[in-house]
């Protein structure tokens, strides 16, 4: 009878669903690992005879084409098993998402072996909550190749409260900054930068520019958070982590002082402004949507400022396809926050630390495992050059996998890829070593006695920034700001800052 | 009802209206996914732009695996959540209509409740990943869905009780029916209308649902089409106003371009508007049964 | 005298089994998905140390430090900003929405041509479906400076200079109102039209027949006898008073900072003070003060009802 047919179709579907749900318990019983596609290493054997382990890796995605990441893993993980008898599984998680999907997935349970860790992803918040093993023994049982083959800053300089807590990827540590324009229109209009010592020189040449070329934009600013006034002053600041009471190098000296309040951020607001009324910064600078990459591609701008290192014209005018000529307007500074802006680290989740250290170490030490990671497989995604480079293989389109040589380890294993200058990894070292670092190197900010007045110092901070800081809006509002930030707590954060500045200094003498 | 011609052309005049302005603005949409790159950074989005490019659906196509499967997806779990959740609502609805179901004003109570408390993001995740284990399982993007909104249940609910006189149900149980027989034969045929709406509601939730996949997913073969796209467009967002020291324009430099972003919205949209004829069909029905009972 | 109390009720559950069956999957839901959670509320009163995992310890471990994490809402001066914001713009949003999606739905309802009403009905909920970063797009097309269409093309042939529209908080609660309607009005339409198509016509064949006007017909027939979802829709929108839809709030000003005198909300105020610091108590308790203060209004507004009329109350 129907109503039968009904009875029973409708108690079917709710023991489904009472089924699915303990299908759901019962088939994830591995209370530690909450990865349900990832299979545990193992079906492989290896020499020593003991089970081999699987780390789980989690990195920011690139955003470049990565879809050949299985089969990258997979030789990564031959040698792996190898020399350690574990392997990895990389799991890429999407910028925009990280800090909510790596706070939940702390929160949990969930195995994580390896982390990607960044003071622009909340390191310092992550040491003080807990969420991160300190690596000092760890790096003394496992890690020994790190500490032969890196200098002791790529790894002492990621020190909270005395204890290391990520080892930082090989890269520049320090910037010079500068301005970069189209070669084409430099040479169209004799324009010759090697005569430009300082950004106020530029000013003349801006004023060319618009005159000769309608249309473009001589000063294109790069997004809105590096703004033109932000290109402009920072190699005279160290932002000590968030640009919340900073220290001027200029002044040589270690007083934490509210950056907003300094003559030198009044002074580049200003000029920003007249070259903004001038017409030399794009009226739409504070809320455009565009990168400068795009607009300089479309042909619109003319030039940008930007922090600079060895090969950067190289890379520049890779990604914009034209010719880029640069000039550095200001010596290579390091502040603190370069050695803790990529590393790795292992989080409180971590199921195999030991193992992970001894990953890691390989990332440090095996030429092969690099390659792997940051070029992919030779022969599928590049090829050697007689030099000793690496290229693109001949008759491939779009390649199925695209790293990058800065995020992760050790990259002067790695081979160079063309375009760039063969010794580059030598330039880099040398452009490391010889630039001047500020007397807070190693310092890193605990924001936790503070976080009101961070939260609310924040929100000010986003009100103001993006307008001044491009000459979108007059300077005759910075003494509102800086009022707004006093009644936000930023003398707090400062005088707090300061308190554990003086801490770090008398410590480390 | 008798017919009036100036009222009618009023009325028409007034949806003409509205609609030409809900259109335009996915016209725009449209437009600019067929427009050439440059353009549109030189000129902003234009109804009429200097060049058309199909560049944008060109990429998409390169991609067309992973599309393909997210879509896949997407249908999938608005189909089965769009039925199960429906099932499980007018059921609970139904139940809460009955003066006889005992504690009935306690569970209406408890169902309301949950509509102004929430537990928060990190206990909800939790308990979906720790206890039952749902973290980058489909489940995990069907669950979570089912009954999000108990609205949908007093809606459900006042209808029952406001549109299908009791009567009818008195003389079905005089008439010896069960309450499966009530609730099969003569609730759910006259329900037509808030069935089709909740049920709209429902696939339009699913369908556009991101969120889940934010947080319970980070297998990429798991992703739905909304959740594809809208982690492109944050990304996108995030590297604008996140430096990275300078890193980001590498990322950015490869990430789809403007044309590219509103091709995905349109290819999210497309299979829903192509849907929701369907429902209405069923809202049309429901019209005309009243008329008849009525 | 309990015992037979008792078993009175027992009887009663015995005799409607069927409905409680039927009630179960629901209700099953609900604990799971709402009531397990809710434990975890506790959060918003602790300092989490993340050295100490999982859900047991997140109910019942960790340190508590009482109100400390609701102090960034209060203690500035942006927290009067944010709150008024807040309840200015969800009361209009309510307001204005119920009115127009219900002038809508009945002017939908009056149309004979069926095609052209489902149609109709088609294009107005495209809006709801594009989501608001593609939103944030479209307005910027509309605003851009430079070459939006506003500035290019509508306020020349009006005779006006160009506004630089992301720099002068004083029209975004316009902007921000009329896309929030255009965004929702598809959407509410349809509960109002499904509310609407089951009226009963006799009603309305009676009211004909005793000669009243269309306006007539609309205010004596069709408003009340939908009011009961009207009262639904609208108690539970001023439980979600506090609430706001974030993409509108921080993606259609293009997170503007300029802006954030009329565009600041207290869930973009959290999201942007806890970018930086990534601290899932001081969130908890952002989400508690909202859902506490949309609880009490409920509360007041229902009790309201019941007075006027106890079948409408939601409880």
């Amino acid at each position: 009878m129907a109503s039968n047919k009904r009875k029973r179709w409708a108690l079917a579907l709710s023991l489904l669903l009472i089924a699915g749900l303990l299908a759901a318990c019962g088939g994830g019983s591995d209370s530690g690992s909450g990865n349900s596609k990832g299979s545990s290493g193992g079906g492989q054997s290896s020499e020593s005879g003991e089970k081999p382990v699987e780390l789980i890796f989690a990195m920011p995605n690139p955003g470049t084409p990565m879809n050949d990441l299985n089969l990258v893993q997979d030789e990564i993980n031959k040698i792996a098993l190898q020399k350690i008898n574990a392997t990895v599984k990389f799991t890429l998680i999407d910028w925009a998402a990280w800090n909510q999907q790596i706070n939940l997935m702390l929160a949990g349970n969930e195995q994580l072996d390896l982390l990607v860790t960044s003071a622009y992803m909340n390191y310092s918040s992550m040491v003080a909550k807990g969420q991160l093993v300190p690596l000092d023994d760890l790096l003394q049982q496992y890690g020994q190749g790190i500490m032969e083959a890196m200098d002791p800053v790529f790894y002492e300089g990621t020190r909270i409260n005395g204890k290391i807590y990520g080892v930082s990827s090989f890269r520049e540590l320090v910037a010079d900054y500068g301005f970069n324009a189209r070669k084409d229109l430099l040479d169209k209009h004799q324009i010759d930068l090697s005569q430009v010592k300082s950004f106020e020189d530029l000013e003349p040449i801006f004023q060319l520019i618009k005159e000769k070329e309608p249309g473009i934009i001589p000063l294109v600013q790069r997004n809105t958070s590096n703004t033109v006034v932000n290109d402009m002053i920072a190699s005279r600041v160290d932002n000590l982590g968030d640009g919340m009471g900073v220290l001027m190098l200029d002044d040589n000296n270690t007083t934490v002082v509210n950056l907003y309040e300094t003559p030198q951020y009044q002074a580049a607001v200003e000029l920003a402004r007249k070259w903004y009324n001038a017409g030399y910064i794009a009226s739409d600078a504070a809320t455009s949507q565009e990168g400068y990459v795009a607009l300089m591609k479309a042909g619109k701008g003319f030039g940008y400022f930007s922090n600079m290192k060895p090969g950067f014209e190289a890379q520049e005018t890779g990604l914009i396809g034209t010719e880029i000529k640069g000039v550095r307007l200001t010596p290579a500074v390091g502040g603190s926050s370069g050695p803790v802006a990529f590393m790795i680290s292992i989080p409180s989740n971590a199921k195999y630390p030991e193992k992970a250290m001894q990953f890691m170490n390989l990332l440090y030490t095996d030429r092969d495992i690099m390659n792997l990671l940051t070029l992919g497989i030779e022969g599928k995604h590049y090829v050697k050059t007689d030099n000793g480079q690496a290229r693109v293989p001949d008759g491939v389109e779009s390649s199925g996998y695209v790293f990058n040589q800065w995020l992760i380890g050790n990259n002067s294993l790695t081979y160079v890829w063309e375009g760039w200058d063969p010794n580059q990894w030598e330039n880099l070292k040398e452009f490391n070593r010889n630039a001047v670092y500020s007397p807070a190197l190693g310092f890193l900010f605990d924001a936790n006695n503070v976080k009101t007045e961070v939260a609310a110092v924040s929100n000010v901070i986003s009100e103001y920034k993006a307008g001044l800081e491009s000459g979108a809006v007059d300077p005759k509002v910075l003494p509102k700001f800086i009022e707004d930030l006093k009644k936000a707590g930023i003398d707090t954060i400062i005088a707090e800052k300061q308190r554990q500045l003086d801490e770090f200094l008398a410590a480390n003498q | 009802m008798r017919t009036n011609a100036v009222q009618q052309t009023l009325f028409h005049a007034i949806m003409v209206a509205l609609s030409a302005a809900c259109l335009f603005p996915f016209i725009l949409l449209f437009v600019v996914s067929f427009s050439d790159e440059q353009s549109i950074i030189i000129n902003g989005y234009a109804l009429i732009p200097d060049s058309f490019s199909l560049e944008a659906y060109r990429y998409l196509w390169s991609q067309l695996t992973p599309l393909a499967r997210a879509y896949g997806i997407t249908v999938l779990i608005t189909a089965v959540g769009t039925v199960t959740g429906l099932l499980i609502s007018s059921l609970l609805a139904y139940s809460l209509s009955r003066d006889e179901m005992p504690l009935r004003r306690v569970l209406s109570f408890l169902v309301v409740f949950t509509l102004l408390f929430n537990g928060g993001l990190v206990p909800t995740y939790l308990v979906y990943t720790e206890v039952f284990h749902l973290k980058n399982t489909l489940l995990a993007l069907i669950v979570p869905g089912l009954l999000t909104n108990a609205f949908f249940i007093l809606i459900i609910r006042t209808f029952f009780k406001m549109s299908i006189p009791g009567a009818v149900i008195e003389s079905a149980y005089i008439d010896g029916a069960s309450e499966w027989t009530i609730f099969s034969r003569i609730i759910l045929p006259l329900s037509l209308p808030i069935l089709a709406t909740i049920g709209m509601m429902l696939t339009i939730a699913y369908w556009n649902d991101w969120f889940n996949g934010l947080i319970y997913i980070t297998d990429p073969k798991l992703y739905s089409i909304q959740n594809l796209l809208n982690r492109m467009l944050s990304n996108i967002q995030f590297l604008m106003q996140n430096d990275l020291g300078g890193r980001s324009s590498e990322s950015l430099a490869r990430m789809p371009m403007n044309a590219v972003r509103m091709a995905m919205a349109v290819i999210g949209i497309l299979p829903i508007i192509c849907i929701y004829p369907f429902f209405q069909k069923y809202l049309v029905k429901g019209l005309v049964i009243g008329a008849v009972k009525g | 005298m309990n015992q037979s109390r008792w078993r009175k009720f027992w009887k009663r559950v015995v005799r409607h089994r069927i409905l409680i069956l039927m009630a179960l999957p629901g209700l099953a839901y609900l604990v799971i998905n709402n009531y397990l959670p809710m434990l975890g509320v506790t959060i918003a009163f602790k300092e989490i140390d993340y050295s100490r995992k999982g859900l047991l310890n997140l109910l019942f471990g960790h340190e508590w430090i009482g109100f400390k994490n609701f102090e960034y809402l209060f203690r500035t001066d942006d927290a009067y900003t944010i709150t008024r914001n807040t309840i200015l713009y969800n009361g209009l949003f309510i307001v204005l929405n119920t009115i127009v999606a219900i002038a809508v739905a009945i002017v939908l309802n009056e149309i004979r041509n069926r095609i052209m009403s489902r149609l109709y009905q088609s294009l107005i909920l495209l809006p709801y479906l594009i989501s608001m970063v593609i939103v944030g797009y479209l307005a910027l097309s509309m605003l851009n400076v430079e070459n939006g269409f506003m500035n290019k093309t509508i306020l020349p042939l009006l005779g006006i200079d160009p506004v630089s529209w992301y720099s002068e908080p004083a029209y975004w609660p316009y902007i921000l109102t009329f896309v929030n309607l255009w965004k929702n009005v598809g959407y509410l339409c349809i509960i109002y039209l499904a509310a609407i198509v089951g009226i009963n016509h006799e009603y309305y064949e009676a009211a004909v027949i005793d000669g009243a006007s269309k306006w007539q017909q609309i205010t004596r027939i069709t408003v009340p006898l939908i009011s009961p979802t009207i009262t639904i829709m609208v108690l539970l929108a001023i439980g979600r008073i506090f609430y706001s839809d974030f993409g509108l709030f921080y993606q259609v000003p293009l997170n503007s900072g300029a802006l954030k005198s009329t565009t600041d909300v207290i869930d973009t105020y959290v999201y942007r003070g806890l970018m930086t610091l990534g601290d899932i108590g001081m969130s908890s308790a952002a989400g508690l003060y909202q859902s506490a203060v949309g609880f009490v209004l409920i509360l007041l507004s229902n009790w309201l009802v019941r007075r006027r009329s106890r079948d409408q109350a939601l409880f």
